[in-house]
């Protein structure tokens, strides 16, 4: 019995899973993307990350189109895809996050809770003295500690 | 969307079917047609036609085969009337007993044809203009058809009348048609209520028909209602449902589905509900989409489930145009979010090319799985033929005339989609729809969307086969990704243009492709370790480093890849060489970038500067470069450098060779690391040199020929800019990094001649200034020499100024240049014959002889001024250093010397009146406004003229001649100008110095504007004693002239001149004679009054009044002591002519008379002398 919990566990944790994060910068080039399927999926994933900048420049150049998000950094749903749910957060220094998720109802708490402590790791990555803003992060730490989020995703409601 | 039934794509419009009475029907169907709510009309022209029909055949007691009958739905539209109007004529209905008879049996027949439909009757009467109506045999005929007396109408066809029969008649069929249908939903409505139904199929059935019912009488709402619990109904009879083999069934639930949720839509989209026909097609898709079915057939839920998107696609394009702005929608709510292109047709056609291709991918699995299948086909799928119900498939039976349906099992149904699956080309498909999405989001200016879509595109025509196309849409995409830096995708598209231009033979694509991706930015860190990437491979810096080899192998000719094996076409060799450019846009720069800085942005003409290149690559892996050619603007400093490794430099050396050859002990470029090279680089020409390109020779067939950078304006590599690598500077010295050009100003050799303007002061008006120009040679010889010479005014512009206008002047420059005099003793003829000599009023060009070293050339230039006025005179030398270069670099020297020009003299004039005689001139008393500003002199009196010339100048000048020259234009002298030797001898002026000269006049006209005429001076620089200025001036006389003013003669009407002795003595008395001489025909009333003096007693009249008579004189006489000694006033006299109302006096001056203490002792006749000499001169 306590093994079928288990089980059903990673059930819903494969379930809700987060595929992929990335950061984008601000000519629109990848400055970290990361995709945690072992799917053969990556590219699929690029492709998702990248037309779903197109919804983040629509929101950001029509800002009364989505009047309730004005002022806010979450962006939330940006591309309905069958299988995705792609969210977006937007730092005031015009960085992009994008999450793209398998997790078909997933709730906006939790995205932009994943997304406020990913901006912290960010901000912490950037803050690196060695790092020159505008280049790609290759920080060992931050990846590790975007992994430890992205485990940590929807923990608080599956469990 | 096309392809369905045509009934179900357009909303139902009512029908009626007319009866009897065939002339009339045209009329009344085009006006049903155009009504408002239009009603199609069935036009029977007798009676016997409808009971066929109507006719109903025996409805089958078993429970029903299938949902939705194929045909039900047109049959209503087409064939059911909901209204049979009977048209009689009035002539029959009124006629003999035999015609109302004929009418009773017909509406019986017709009553008995309708009864079982529950067909609405309505009666026509068609009536003539002069028909009597009887109501008894209307009322008889009504009674006969049991129909309501508002449905018996009389039509009359007459035109004044037809459009009221028209108008009525449409109403009565409007309302008669939608109690026909609001009954009949009523009757079925019922039995969905009671559930009154033996199978559970029939449900869908009945609120199928009542919802087409309330969309036959536009009642949209129950429409939605009911076609929405059809939807739901058949979503639940999925599980349950067993009438059919499982496969048939479930394809059968969903292709009435899609027709349920494709009226649901179309009611939605009518209705302007686009946020809930999204939400709709959204559960419709989530509730269908995991209903796969068998897996041999799945390909056939992928085909329905991308029709599905095509459809509500075409749906939202076609209404979007009926629809507000999407912009202004509001998002979805939190639920449900609505995403934006959830609202742009684009998507829909994005996901439907999604699933066609998940189709076709099923369907070629299927298709290699049923091998068995297609090789034991009897043939049994070609009679399979949709059945009589919607959704489902029977195989057709034919037995002579008679055809029968029977039902087929699953396996043959499988058989049946699969031949039929293999008949279409999906790829066409796939291809159009996502152009049409691509057309959208480009549209939409949404353009990674789009790309994805031409990425898709591209994608089908490789697998197609069809490279051209592939390549274009790839070769968009590629921008993109390039621009936005994505380099996995950019990789993945790459790969896809490198397989391309292989497949194509395109060897330079290829080699540029595959560089292009070697030095892709990709690292071990972020490769995508996939299988399903596309023909490029993962990426990874191991297939980086694969390509690299791989392309360098085949230009180098050794071995021929593996990979590239099979295609022929692609070899480089000796007739097939390979040449790629590489600029500043390229994305071949990070293949190689060259950088080209010169130490020193100006170099001398001749003497050697340094420069640096330095080239860097982002290959994986380091490469050699056999030779560098360096390409400068200037061909004469290109030059090569060697690879010492592969070509030792002497036995390159042996070889024939233009440009200067160097050798580099390596040439080897390591992945981001900059190659330095330093060279000298010497320049003969002066301008700009500038280094073009610099073309690595790589093998023997290979070159890159890569544009120069300057290191300060140069730009990042595009997609390496964000990566996180060592960078360094391009030359070792980091200033030049960031200062350095590639052009760099070559300066010309510095003059070795000197050239020297030899003015001294300045120039004055009117002379022929000489300016001696001399040109000495130090250290060049001076061959092919030109001296330009240029006049300009030291505030800017010109020397001419139009706005003034110059009375005097002919020319219009106010400083020319006259003519350059070259050395004494030089031979004019020789000299026109070889020389270029240019002469403009401020221009001029003259060439210089030839010009040993050390020997001089000298020549004046005339310049003449007009008016005052400094002047910047620029001199530029140009000539070459060597005599054996026709277009060798020319050398030049530039002078510059501003020369002040200034007036040589200013001369002035005044006039004066003979000493002690006054005029009475009307015109001083009485000043006329026009004629104030001239001197007024009196007509026959002899006038002084004073002129005086003052040498303003810094000079001394010598006068030569004064003399006024009378303007001779009048036939009659009007004036005599008595004037003195014109020569004026050795009258020296020093500067500052006055010189006057006196003139008589005596005007001999009465004229209000008299021309005196003008003053000509004649003088010269005066050389005396100083020889310098002979140096610059030739001894010629320069003559200024001077404009007299115009003076105003008239005649004086009374003269008075007073007499007095030129001196007196103190106690001595002596006669003072005033005389008043009348010049008029008239007789001069003169009144006069003395005043009195304190130097002076007098005797005679103090005031009186006096009569001068005409042409006489009157003399007043006083006899004068004076009383004190030294230049004393006489007692003046005032004078008043009452004629002409004028008082005038003598000037001061006039009375004054020295009074000496004593007799002086000295002899009469010298004072008489003196006197005379004073009265001309003096002032």
């Amino acid at each position: 019995m306590f093994l079928s919990e288990i089980t059903a566990g990673a059930k819903i944790r494969e379930e809700e899973m987060i595929v992929c994060v990335a950061v984008v910068g601000h000519q629109n080039n990848p400055l970290y993307i990361q995709s945690f399927t072992d799917a053969d999926d990556a590219l699929k994933l690029h492709h998702i990350v990248h037309c779903s900048l197109d919804v983040v420049d629509e929101r950001v150049n029509n800002p009364k189109k989505s009047g309730p998000t004005l002022n806010e950094t979450f962006l939330g749903l940006l591309y309905p895809t069958e299988n995705y749910k792609v969210y977006g957060y937007l730092t005031n220094t015009k960085v992009k996050f994008i999450l793209v998720t398998t997790d078909l109802d997933v709730r906006d708490g939790d995205v932009r809770n994943f997304f406020r402590r990913f901006h912290a790791a960010y901000v912490d990555a950037v803050s690196n003295p060695f790092h020159v803003p505008g280049k790609k992060i290759t920080s060992r730490t931050f990846a590790d500690r975007v992994s430890t989020i992205v485990q940590s995703f929807g923990l608080s409601s599956a469990v | 969307m096309e392809e369905y039934p045509e009934e179900l794509r357009s909303p139902p419009v009512a029908l009626v079917a007319l009866v009897g009475c065939p002339e009339q029907h045209g009329a009344i169907t085009t006006h049903l047609l155009s009504q408002q709510h239009p009603i199609n009309t069935l036009a029977l022209p007798d009676f016997s036609k409808l009971s066929h029909l109507l006719h109903r055949p025996p409805s089958p007691s078993s429970s029903p085969a299938g949902f939705l009958k194929r045909d039900w739905l047109v049959k209503h539209r087409t064939k059911i009337p909901a209204v049979v109007a009977a048209l009689f004529s009035w002539d029959h209905v009124s006629g003999d007993p035999a015609q109302w008879v004929q009418v009773c049996s017909d509406l019986d027949d017709l009553k008995a044809a309708i009864r079982p439909r529950n067909t609405k009757l309505l009666l026509l009467v068609v009536v003539g203009q002069s028909d009597d109506i009887s109501e008894d045999r209307l009322l008889a005929l009504r009674k006969r058809a049991e129909v309501d007396s508002k449905y018996l109408l009389l039509f009359n066809p007459d035109s004044s009348q037809l459009n009221n029969s028209l108008q009525r008649l449409s109403a009565s069929f409007a309302e008669l048609e939608t109690t026909f249908y609001r009954e009949e939903g009523r009757r079925i409505k019922a039995r969905i209520e009671k559930k009154n139904f033996p199978s559970p199929d029939l449900q869908v059935r009945y609120c199928f028909k009542v919802a087409v019912y309330a969309e036959f009488r536009r009642d949209w709402a129950e429409a939605l209602r009911f076609y929405e619990d059809a939807y739901h109904a058949l979503r639940e009879m999925v599980a349950t449902s067993t009438r059919l083999p499982p496969i048939q069934r479930l394809f059968e639930i969903k292709i009435v589905a899609e027709h349920l949720h494709f009226k649901i839509c179309t009611l939605l989209l009518h209705g302007g509900k686009l946020r809930e026909a999204i939400t709709w097609f959204r559960q419709h898709v989530v509730s269908y989409k995991s209903l796969v079915g068998d897996p041999n057939v799945i390909f056939l839920h992928w085909e329905w489930l991308s029709r599905q998107f095509l459809v509500f696609a075409e749906l939202l394009d076609s209404s979007s145009a009926t629809l507000p702005s999407t912009s202004s929608l509001p998002l979805g709510t939190a639920d449900q979010p609505l995403t934006e292109w959830e609202f742009h047709p684009a998507y829909y056609y994005q996901s439907a090319a999604k699933y066609l291709k998940e189709k076709r991918s099923a369907l070629e699995l299927t298709v290699s799985n049923s091998k068995t299948f297609s090789e034991n086909d009897d043939g049994s799928a070609e009679s399979v033929v949709p059945s009589v119900y919607i959704g489902q498939f029977a195989r057709l039976l034919e037995q002579g005339d008679d055809s029968a349906m029977q039902s087929i099992t699953d396996d043959e149904y499988t058989r049946y989609a699969i031949a039929e699956g293999k008949r279409f080309q999906d790829s066409f498909e796939i291809i159009a729809l996502l152009k049409k999405s691509n057309e959208i989001y480009s549209n939409l200016k949404v353009q990674r969307m789009g790309s994805l879509c031409a990425f898709q595109i591209a994608r089908e025509y490789f697998s197609l086969g069809d490279f051209n196309n592939a390549k274009q849409q790839f070769d968009g995409v590629a921008n993109l990704y390039r621009q936005e830096g994505w380099v996995t995708l950019l990789w993945e598209v790459l790969g896809y243009l490198r397989e391309c231009s292989r497949k194509q033979g395109a060897v330079k694509e290829f080699v540029e492709f595959s560089l292009e991706m070697a030095a892709l930015p990709v690292s071990n860190v972020d490769s995508i370790q996939s299988t399903k990437c596309g023909p490029g491979g993962p990426a990874s810096l191991e297939q980086r480093e694969m390509i690299h080899r791989e392309i360098f192998a085949l230009i180098s000719g050794e071995a021929r890849p593996i990979s590239i094996n099979g295609v022929d076409d692609l070899k480089v060799t000796g007739d097939n060489t390979l040449h790629l450019e590489i600029d500043l846009v390229s994305p071949l720069r990070s293949v190689l970038l060259a950088s080209v800085a010169f130490h020193e942005q100006i170099i001398k003409s001749g003497v050697s500067s340094l420069i640096t290149l330095s080239l860097l690559s982002q290959l994986p892996l380091s490469i050699e470069i056999d030779q560098l050619e360096v390409q400068f603007n200037q061909s004469q400093c290109n030059f090569i450098i060697m690879n010492a490794q592969k070509h030792p430099l002497e036995a390159v050396q042996s070889e024939q060779h233009d440009h200067r050859m160097e050798s580099a002990p390596s040439l080897a470029l390591t992945t981001n690391k900059w190659l330095r090279l330093t060279y000298d680089i010497k320049s003969e020409q002066s301008g700009k040199l500038e280094c073009i390109s610099i073309i690595a020779k790589m093998g023997p067939h290979f070159t890159i020929c890569c544009r120069a950078e300057s290191p300060a304006s140069m730009d990042d590599l595009p997609l390496w800019k964000f990566e996180d690598r060592v960078e360094s500077f391009p030359t070792k010295d980091p200033a030049l990094s960031f200062s350095g050009q590639k052009a760099a100003q070559v300066e010309e050799p510095d003059p070795q001649v000197d050239v020297t303007l030899g003015a001294s002061g300045p120039a004055l008006v009117g002379e022929r200034f000489l300016l001696p120009v001399t040109i000495a040679s130090r250290d060049h010889a001076i061959y092919a020499g030109e001296m330009k010479i240029n006049l300009v005014d030291v505030r800017g512009g010109g020397l001419f100024s139009p706005r003034e206008s110059e009375p005097f002047s002919l020319d219009t420059h106010h400083v020319e240049l006259l003519g350059i005099v070259g050395p004494e003793g030089e031979d004019e003829s020789q000299r026109a014959s070889d020389k270029i000599m240019k002469i403009q009023q401020s221009f001029g060009l003259v060439s210089v002889p030839f010009l040993n070293i050390g020997e001089s050339w000298s020549c004046k230039l005339e310049i003449m001024w007009h008016r005052p006025k400094p002047i910047m005179l620029f001199v530029s030398l140009g000539y070459s250093p060597n005599s054996n270069e026709s277009n060798a670099q020319k050398v030049n020297i530039h002078k510059t010397l501003q020369i002040e020009g200034k007036n040589a003299v200013l001369i002035s004039q005044h006039f004066m009146l003979p000493f002690c005689r006054v005029s009475l001139l009307l015109s001083k008393i009485k000043p006329v406004p026009d004629s104030n500003q001239f001197s007024s002199l009196p007509m026959h009196e002899s006038t002084v003229l004073v002129v005086s010339a003052k040498n303003c100048s810094e000079v001394t000048l010598q006068l030569l001649s004064m003399a006024i020259e009378v303007d001779d234009g009048g036939t009659e002298k009007s004036c005599s100008i008595q004037q003195g030797d014109e020569d004026l001898g050795t009258a020296v002026l020093v500067p500052g110095e006055d010189f006057k000269k006196v003139f008589t006049v005596i005007p001999q006209l009465d004229s209000s504007k008299l021309r005196l005429g003008m003053v000509n001076l004649k003088w010269k620089r005066h050389c005396g004693i100083d020889d310098r200025s002979g140096l610059t001036v030739t001894g010629s006389e320069v003559v200024t002239k001077h404009e007299l003013p115009d003076v105003h003669v008239e005649l004086s009407p009374i003269v008075v001149t007073l007499e007095c002795p030129p001196y007196a003595i103190l106690g001595e008395p002596f006669m003072h004679h005033v005389k008043i001489r009348n010049q008029t025909e008239l007789l001069q009333e003169v009144k006069f009054s003395l005043a009195d003096s304190q130097s002076f007693v007098l005797s005679g009249s103090h005031s009186d009044t006096v009569f001068v008579l005409p042409k006489s004189e009157h003399v007043l006489n006083y006899k004068v002591v004076p009383l004190s000694s030294g230049l004393q006033q006489l007692p003046r006299i005032s004078l008043t002519s009452v004629r002409y109302s004028a008082r005038f006096q003598p000037s001061i001056a006039a009375s004054n008379v020295f009074v000496f203490p004593s007799k002086p002792h000295c002899k009469m006749t010298g004072i008489t002398d003196k006197r005379l000499e004073e009265s001309t001169v003096a002032d």
